[in-house]
C-alpha cells in the first residue's frame, strides 16, 4: 500500500500550505466583506491610468512591449550580454567549433585530475 | 503465451509497437488517412500502456533484464550478455515515463494542430520512429543497441524538426541538428570502438567489470560524456537547441525537448552504470557540475533577451537542464563517499524528481506557448498582447507551467528545486547561490513572457480557434503535474527512489 | 619495431588521418555539400577503425566455412560496421535532401548565408 504522507524531507508539505494560503484568502475575503460596500462604478474606472495623462487612443500603445522591458538590466549588463548574443552566430562551423573545443577541454581536464 | 511472458518482455513492446505502428500507418494511410491517423493513435496509447505495465512490474517485484532468445543473465549464465539486452530497472521506469507523459500529450496536440500540413503519414511515422528511438536509448543494456537507436533518433527527430520544409528556417534548424548529431553519433561509434578493442565486449555490466581506467577508457569517457552533453543541449554546446525548438513543428516541440532529456538519461546511466567503478566518480561528477552551472547561467540570461515566445522558451530549457545535470553531478561526485549518506542521495532525488518534473511542466509550457502562436500567427513578443481576453484555459496552462519552471510554491517545481537547493548547499553554498539567483531571474523571464503575451488591452489578435483536442491534451500534463504537485513525497519515494537504486545498482552483482 | 607490427599499425594510421582530414573539413570548409562529404569521410574513418579492431591474425572470417568455430573472429563488430555504414547512408541521404530544400529556400548553400536562426 502506497503511504500517502504530506511531508517531504521533513520540511514541505504542498498540502499544508496550500490549506494556509486558502485560509489567508478567507480571511482576506472576510476584510474585503468589512469595507464599504456603497462604492458605485463610474464611467471612468476600470481604465488604465498613466500619470494623470490621457491614455493613447489606440489600445496597441498602452501595452509594453517585450524588448522594453527589463531593458534597464540588459543594457547594464550590455558588455556580458553581447558577446553571448554575437556568439551565437548562427553559423554550422561554430557550433561544431564548439563542440570540439568542449571535447578538447574536458578531456584535458579529465586526464589532468581523475 | 500467458501474460507473464508479455510482462516480462514489456521492454519489447515498449520500442516494438511504435516501431511497427510507424511503418503501419504509412502503409495503411496510402489507402485511408482516416485510418492511418487513428493508427498513431492506437500505437501510441499501446506504447504508454506497456510502459504502464513495466512500471508496475519493476516497482511491485523489482528489476529484471530482458535479452532476446536466451534466460535470464546470472553469474551461471553469462552468455546471455552476449545477446541483445534490454534493462527494466527503476531508472528505465523514470525515463520511460517521462518520455510517454510528453509523447502522449505531443501526439493527442497534434491532431488537430497539423491539421493543415500536407504529408501527415510521414509525420505520424517520423513522430513514433523517434519515440522507438528514444525509448530505446533509455531501455537499452549494451552499446551496440545504443548507438543503433542514438542514430535512430537522430534522423528520425531531425526530420521531425525540418517536417515543415517550405519553410527555410525549420530546414536550416533541422540540418544543423542533424549535423551535430551524426557528428556526435560518430564520435559515440568512436568511443564505443575504443572500449570494445580493449575489452571484447559491449555489455553495460560486462564493461563495468572490465574497464580498469586505463588512457584509452578516459579518451572515451570523455568523448561520451561531451556528446551526450551536447545531445541534451548543455552549454557551451546549446545552440542547435533554441533553433530546433524554436522552428520544429509547435505540437512537437516538446517532444524534440525530450530527446534531448533522454540523452542526459543514458549519459547518467553510462556514468553511474559503467564508468563509475573504476574512473573516479568525483571526477566525472565535477565536469556535470561545471556543465550544469554554465547551462543554468547561460541559458537563462540568453532568454532573458529573447523577443521569440518559443525561442525563450526554449532557453529556459537549456537552463532547467542545467538544474538536473548540477544536482546527479554532485550525487555522481560524492559517490562512494560518506557524504553521499548524508547529502548526495538526497541531490540525486532532487535531480531525479526534478527531470520528470521538468518533462511534464516544459512541455505544459511548450504547448500554451504554441497555442497562442497558433491562435495569433505572431511568436513576436514585441507584438503579442492581450490574449488572454479570448484564451483563458489556455492561460491558466500557461501560468501553472510557468510558475513551475520558476520554482514557485506550492507547484511541483519548488518541490524539487527545494530537494536540490538543501542538498546542493551542504556541498558547495556558492552553487545555491547561482542556482537561487538562476531560479529568480526565470522568473523574471516568465513574467515577462506572461505579461507581454497575455495581460494587457485586448487587441483582437486570437483569429484561429484553439481545438479540444489540444485542450485536453493540454489538460493530461496539467492533472500530471497537479498530482506531482499534491504528492511530491510518493513520487520520490515510489518512482524516484528506485530509480537511483537501478543507477546505481542494476549492474552490480550479476557477475561472480 | 617490427615489420609486421609496423603493419598492423597501418589502419589505426589511416583512420587517424581520415578522422582528421573529416573534422578539419566539417570545422573549416563553408561549402555544405563539402561539410557532409566530411562527415561521411569521418563515417569512414570510425567504420575502418572497428574492422581492423575484429581483425584477428589467423583467423578465419565468421561465415560458413569448414574451420573450427574457436578459428572464428567474433562478428560484433562486423555487425556493428554493417549497421553503422546503413545508418551513415540514411544520415548522408538526409542531409544532402536538407541541402537541396535549404538551396531552394536561400539560393546559397554557404555556411555564411545558411543563419538565419541566430542570436
Amino acid at each position: 500500500m502506497i503511504d500517502i504522507g504530506i511531508v517531504l524531507e521533513d520540511m514541505w508539505s504542498p498540502i499544508i500550505f496550500i490549506v494556509i494560503v486558502l485560509l489567508n484568502l478567507g480571511l482576506a475575503y472576510w476584510l474585503f466583506k468589512m469595507g464599504d460596500p456603497t462604492y458605485n462604478k463610474t464611467e471612468h474606472s476600470g481604465e488604465p491610468f498613466i500619470s494623470g495623462n490621457r491614455p493613447p487612443e489606440d489600445v496597441r500603445k498602452i501595452h509594453v512591449a517585450g524588448d522594453n522591458l527589463f531593458w534597464g538590466f540588459t543594457d547594464a549588463l550590455k558588455r556580458y550580454f553581447e558577446p553571448l548574443i554575437e556568439g551565437h552566430t548562427g553559423r554550422l562551423n561554430d557550433y561544431m567549433y564548439w563542440v570540439v573545443i568542449t571535447l578538447a577541454v574536458v578531456l584535458v581536464y579529465i586526464y589532468l585530475v581523475v | 503465451m500467458t501474460w507473464d511472458t508479455i510482462v516480462t518482455a514489456s521492454p519489447t513492446f515498449i520500442l516494438g509497437l511504435p516501431l511497427l505502428f510507424a511503418f503501419l500507418t504509412t502503409l495503411v494511410g496510402r489507402f485511408s488517412k482516416r485510418l492511418g491517423k487513428l493508427l498513431f493513435g492506437v500505437g501510441l496509447l499501446l506504447t504508454t500502456f506497456f510502459v504502464g505495465v513495466m512500471s508496475y512490474q519493476v516497482l511491485t517485484d523489482g528489476s529484471w533484464f530482458y535479452v532476446f532468445g536466451a534466460e535470464q543473465p546470472s553469474p551461471e549464465n553469462l552468455l546471455s550478455f552476449f545477446r541483445i539486452t534490454f534493462v527494466a530497472d527503476g531508472f528505465a521506469v523514470l525515463a520511460t515515463l517521462t518520455i510517454a507523459i510528453t509523447a502522449l500529450a505531443a501526439g493527442i496536440y497534434s491532431y488537430s494542430f497539423m491539421k493543415g500540413e500536407s504529408g501527415l503519414n510521414k509525420f505520424y511515422t517520423l513522430f513514433l520512429l523517434t519515440l522507438a528511438g528514444v525509448n530505446g536509448m533509455v531501455l537499452t543494456g549494451d552499446l551496440f543497441n545504443l548507438f543503433v537507436w542514438f542514430e535512430v533518433t537522430s534522423v528520425a527527430s531531425c526530420a521531425l524538426v525540418a517536417f515543415r520544409n517550405y519553410k527555410g528556417k525549420s530546414v536550416e534548424a533541422g540540418l544543423k541538428y542533424m549535423v551535430l548529431s551524426t557528428v556526435g553519433g560518430l564520435f559515440v561509434l568512436f568511443s564505443i570502438g575504443l572500449l570494445y578493442g580493449q575489452y571484447g565486449v559491449l555489455n553495460y555490466a560486462l564493461l563495468r567489470e572490465g574497464i580498469t581506467g586505463t588512457f584509452i577508457d578516459k579518451l572515451a569517457l570523455g568523448i561520451l560524456v561531451v556528446m551526450f552533453a551536447m545531445k541534451s543541449s548543455s552549454v557551451p554546446m546549446q545552440m542547435w537547441a533554441p533553433d530546433a525548438y524554436g522552428e520544429a513543428p509547435g505540437s512537437v516541440t516538446p517532444f524534440i525537448a525530450i530527446t534531448s532529456m533522454g540523452s542526459l538519461f543514458v549519459l547518467f546511466r553510462l556514468l553511474f552504470g559503467v564508468f563509475s567503478v573504476s574512473i573516479s566518480p568525483a571526477a566525472s561528477g565535477s565536469i556535470l557540475i561545471i556543465l550544469g552551472v554554465l547551462s543554468m547561467i547561460v541559458g537563462v540570461t540568453m532568454a532573458l533577451v529573447q523577443s521569440d515566445l518559443k525561442r525563450l522558451i526554449a532557453y529556459l530549457s537549456v537552463s532547467q537542464i542545467g538544474y538536473m545535470m548540477m544536482a546527479v553531478g554532485v550525487g555522481l561526485a560524492t559517490l562512494n563517499t560518506g557524504e553521499y549518506e548524508s547529502f548526495g542521495e538526497l541531490a540525486m532525488q532532487g535531480g531525479l524528481f526534478h527531470m520528470i518534473n521538468d518533462g511534464v511542466y516544459k512541455a505544459l509550457l511548450f504547448l500554451s506557448a504554441v497555442a497562442v502562436v497558433h491562435a495569433t500567427g505572431i511568436r513576436s513578443l514585441n507584438e503579442l498582447g492581450g490574449v488572454a481576453h479570448k484564451m483563458p484555459y489556455t492561460t491558466f496552462f500557461f501560468l501553472l507551467g510557468a510558475l513551475s519552471i520558476a520554482g514557485i510554491p506550492p507547484l511541483s517545481g519548488f518541490s524539487s528545486k527545494l530537494l536540490i537547493y538543501k542538498s546542493v548547499y551542504l556541498y558547495s553554498p556558492i552553487l545555491v547561490i547561482i542556482a537561487l539567483v538562476v531560479s529568480i531571474i526565470t522568473l523574471a523571464i516568465i513574467g515577462k513572457a506572461f505579461f507581454n503575451a497575455f495581460l494587457g488591452p485586448n487587441q483582437g489578435l486570437v483569429k484561429n480557434h484553439i481545438s479540444k483536442t489540444m485542450l485536453l491534451s493540454m489538460g493530461i500534463l496539467t492533472a500530471v503535474l497537479v498530482l506531482f504537485t499534491l504528492f511530491p513525497n510518493v513520487v520520490v519515494t515510489e518512482i524516484v527512489s528506485p530509480a537511483i537504486e537501478g543507477l546505481i545498482g542494476s549492474f552490480e552483482g550479476v557477475l561472480p | 619495431m617490427s615489420w609486421d607490427a609496423f603493419f598492423m599499425t597501418m589502419p589505426y594510421l589511416a583512420v587517424v588521418i581520415l578522422l582528421s582530414i573529416g573534422l578539419y573539413t566539417v570545422l573549416f570548409k563553408k561549402n555544405l555539400i563539402k561539410i557532409i562529404m566530411g562527415i561521411a569521410i569521418m563515417q569512414n574513418g570510425a567504420n575502418l577503425f572497428l574492422v581492423s579492431l575484429a581483425y584477428r591474425d589467423g583467423y578465419y572470417a565468421p561465415i560458413f566455412t569448414s574451420a573450427e568455430s574457436t578459428d572464428m573472429v567474433m562478428p560484433t563488430a562486423h555487425a556493428l560496421t554493417l549497421t553503422s555504414i546503413v545508418i551513415g547512408l540514411a544520415t548522408t541521404a538526409l542531409m544532402l535532401s536538407f541541402t537541396i530544400m535549404i538551396k531552394r529556400h536561400y539560393g546559397s548553400i554557404n555556411t555564411e548565408d545558411v543563419r538565419r536562426c541566430k542570436e
